[in-house]
């Protein structure tokens, strides 16, 4: 008899014990009524500060609802680029809501989802740098920021002309300083990017002079590699924003124009 | 709560890359390592020269260069001077801000190394005739040498590591930038910049035995 409740407790025990353990990020998530997004804010419209400090733009948008859909509270943490991976492998955020690209490079490190929204790349010069299209920059100093799509595409263009400097600044906001300083004559960036800072009017003579033909860029949610529930439930959520028009509505109150689509023709995501 | 698998062949992959990058470090290290110690021997001569406008200058350079941070000072010479037409390249602009960072530091250490000589020394040397160029270039400024070479080497120690600023200005071609580049390209940040920490580590090493070796033998007695 006594053995057997020894048994008994043992066993419930050690259900105790490794039940929490089971418990994957999408519960934790849950449980602690937090969710925690990598947001980059010097990417606007992506993600901003207003007047106030507060963080603003579509990523932010899109994490607060993806908290609502959640049932917590939204909470935004500032990662700026090259601290995107480090944040989440450390703990520091649950999900990367920051218009990360999803090469399959990265997929090997992190988990993507499927496309949550779509960059066209645009051309933004010096005016006195006489760049008029992506074809000019052919032998001119050019730049971008560190890190992202635009900037390894761009590169390897510098590399293949085999002419010219590429340059990789830290900050979108440091690309654009530089641009108008005229210590770089032209930069690749999203044009959402491009329209936003040329309309700040925060940088004197720049304009954007045309598109790049690079790929269009679709970013990626991103989480742990491994939590598959996390990721499975991202997919959902962004499949449902399209749905329910709130995608569309996003768009239109942070870049406006034509919404670009997330599917790919001929394939299967 | 660190969930991460490291792929260290992925990283050794790159190795030769990052080594290439190493070289780049070291050589900016040691440029502005050389026009560090001209330009400190220059601001040291005027804090003696007992001209006032001299010696402001050179007590406003070593208080600026000492009590900024040496990341300001790059930043500087690359967006600050930028503003006024005056484009350095990115290697340039970190050149220039450590070169800058490293003479302040210096003409500290000069100047430390001035008072451990005794002026009767100095006194000797011009009782017995020499002037007092002659007395400081061959009596003071060996004896000076030989004291701060060892905080010199600390110094040489702070460049290398200061390098790695280089990437707030667009330096893409030193240690520091080459390792954030394959970072971004892979996200496997840990590999790449443990690897990175590795190869500072061994360069400052080197430098410091170096130096203790080129010390025993240059001051002996």
């Amino acid at each position: 008899m006594k053995k057997t409740s020894v048994l008994a407790f043992g066993l419930v025990a050690a259900t105790a014990l490794t039940s929490p353990a089971k418990a994957d990020k999408l519960d934790d998530i849950i449980s602690s009524g937090t969710l925690r997004c990598a947001v980059v804010l010097d990417f606007p419209p992506m993600g901003a500060r207003d007047e106030n400090n507060n963080p603003i733009g579509f990523d932010v948008d899109y994490c607060n609802d993806l908290a609502k859909a959640l049932g917590v509270t939204a909470e935004i943490v500032e990662t700026p680029f090259p601290e995107r991976i480090p944040a989440l492998m450390s703990g520091r955020v649950d999900v990367g809501v920051a218009s990360t690209s999803d090469t399959l490079e990265r997929a090997k490190t992190v988990g993507m989802t499927i496309p949550y929204f779509a960059f066209q790349m645009a051309v933004t010069a010096n005016d006195k740098s006489g760049v008029k299209s992506f074809e000019d920059m052919k032998g001119k100093t050019v730049g971008a920021t560190a890190g992202t799509f635009e900037a390894i595409a761009l590169e390897k263009s510098v590399k293949e002309w085999g002419v010219g400097e590429f340059r990789p600044y830290q900050t979108q906001a440091d690309v654009f300083l530089a641009l108008s300083q005229g210590q770089i004559d032209a930069t690749v960036s999203t044009s959402t990017v491009a329209q936003s800072n040329v309309k700040s009017g925060k940088f004197a003579g720049i304009s954007v002079v045309g598109n790049a033909p690079y790929d269009i860029d679709y970013v990626a949610l991103f989480t742990n590699r491994e939590e598959y529930g996390l990721i499975n439930y991202l997919n959902l959520f962004i499949n449902q924003q399209v749905r329910t028009g709130r995608y569309n509505e996003l768009y239109e109150k942070w870049v406006g124009g034509e919404v670009p689509a997330l599917s790919v023709n001929g394939v299967y995501r | 709560m660190f969930s991460y698998s490291f792929h260290w062949n992925q990283a050794f992959k790159a190795l030769p890359q990052m080594l290439d990058g190493a070289l780049v470090t070291l050589q900016v290290a040691i440029l502005s390592m050389v026009i560090g110690l001209a330009v400190a021997l220059a601001l040291t001569l005027f804090r003696l020269s007992g001209n006032r406008i001299l010696s402001g200058f050179a007590t406003g350079w070593v208080e600026i260069a000492r009590n900024t941070p040496a990341l300001f000072q790059i930043y500087m010479a690359h967006f600050g001077l930028g503003n006024f037409g005056i484009h350095l390249s990115p290697y340039t602009a970190l050149l220039v801000g450590i070169a800058f960072n490293n003479a302040g530091y210096l003409a500290e250490n000069f100047r430390g190394a001035l008072k451990a000589i005794p002026e009767t020394q100095t006194r000797a040397g011009r009782s017995l005739g020499m002037t007092s160029l002659q007395a400081f270039r061959y009596i003071v400024l060996p004896q000076m040498l030989r004291v701060a070479f060892l905080p010199a080497t600390n110094q040489m120690v702070w460049a290398i590591l200061m390098t790695s600023l280089g990437v707030t200005v667009g330096m893409n071609t030193d240690l520091a930038g080459i390792t954030q580049e394959l970072n971004a390209r892979s996200f496997r940040t840990f590999e790449f910049f443990a690897l990175a920490a590795v190869i500072y580590y061994v360069i400052a090493k080197i430098v410091t035995l170096a130096a203790r070796l080129a010390a025993a033998r240059m001051f002996r007695y």
